[in-house]
């Protein structure tokens, strides 16, 4: 696997497809990581451009440091591996939080940033970090609930050594680093600051999506901002109809 | 190759996926499931794909063919259809 050292932090990256590479996949918080892409959208993507993966500090095969979890050093971290790869200016595409994470990075580096392409994504408004840490914060049957919920539809369900590695996974991020204080010590914008980018966005959302708010906010924008909501989906979209999310992606690389 | 020695291959990849947590008792045969024999994580998927790609060459392309199936199939691969297209591919 390929192990990239970004500001002293080693990440697990993965590089697919030929050329140059311009589009950066980010997976959404804890329990996530780059499978989530690597076996829907980004291959596909692949054979269009370059693409790179990465799993985000404290998840899947990147080193788990205690702290820098706040939006500011991962935005940074984000940064730095296009740095390290090389990349100039990217489209990222992002689910959930990675999806967040992509919006600060366009309004931090707008000059690092080509075009985002959003899977229910939050988006960095005020107050984002408490209500994430209040979704994150959970122990006993709530959290393997939450597991439940979010794997439901991954490979091994009912597995319970899986379960039972993610819960230790998720423990460890939530227990044993700063995460929680970082999210909820995290910056945020005015929501005047979304209307302001004018790069090409594509933005899918699910229908029943609690976070359809933040998609309306983006489309309501400007011209720049492709929505596309997709009926009968919630928050989970990718798993909901990830063939009619990767074609919608695929379909807007080849078109942009 | 055999089919035989190619699921020799797959089962060491496997095994050295699974590392500290490989139970002896576990065995890989062709109708080894991924999901409920071998419990294996995504990312661990991720990691038996790349040793697959590195072993096998850029002409076994097994990420672009499990893009192309569905959750449903993904979540029911064997081993055994794992050394299948892998075959298919020579």
């Amino acid at each position: 696997m390929a192990e990239v050292s970004v500001n002293g932090v080693g990440l697990h990256v993965q590089r697919l497809g030929d050329g140059p590479a311009d589009v950066v996949f980010a997976h959404g918080l804890v329990m996530d990581n780059l499978s989530s892409w690597y076996f829907t959208v980004a291959n596909p993507v692949a054979q269009l451009r370059g693409v790179r993966l990465y799993d985000l500090r404290g998840h899947g095969r990147s080193a788990r440091p205690t702290q820098g979890y706040d939006l500011d050093t991962l935005v940074d971290e984000l940064v730095g591996l296009l740095d390290a790869e090389g990349i100039e200016q990217a489209h990222l595409v992002g689910n959930s939080f990675g999806g967040l994470l992509a919006v600060a990075c366009a309004l931090r580096y707008p000059e690092r940033v080509r075009g985002l392409v959003l899977v229910d994504a939050l988006l960095p408004r005020k107050g984002w970090g408490e209500a994430m840490v209040g979704t994150l914060a959970t122990t006993g049957e709530e959290r393997d609930a939450t597991i439940e919920r979010v794997f439901a539809s991954w490979l091994g369900r009912h597995s319970s050594r899986k379960r039972n590695r993610l819960a230790k996974q998720a423990g460890a991020l939530v227990e044993g680093t700063t995460l929680l204080e970082d999210l909820r010590a995290s910056t945020s914008w005015p929501d005047e600051a979304f209307a302001a980018l004018s790069l090409p966005i594509l933005a899918i959302y699910g229908a029943e999506s609690d976070v359809l708010g933040d998609g309306q906010l983006l489309a309501d924008a400007g011209e720049n901002v492709v929505f596309d909501v997709f009926d009968g989906c919630s928050h989970s979209v990718i798993w909901e109809a990830t063939a009619q999310v990767r074609d919608r992606i695929v379909r807007w690389f080849g078109e942009i | 190759m055999s089919r035989e020695d190619t699921l020799q291959i797959l089962a060491g990849f496997i095994r050295d996926v699974i590392g500290d947590e490989w139970d002896d008792d576990m065995e890989v045969a062709f109708d080894t499931s991924f999901s409920d024999d071998l419990e294996l994580e995504s990312i661990e998927f991720v990691a038996l794909a790349e040793s697959v790609q590195a072993h096998f060459g850029d002409h076994v392309d097994f990420v672009g063919w499990i893009s192309n199936l569905e959750l449903d199939q993904i979540i029911a691969l064997t081993v055994g259809e794992v050394v299948d297209f892998v075959e298919s591919c020579r």
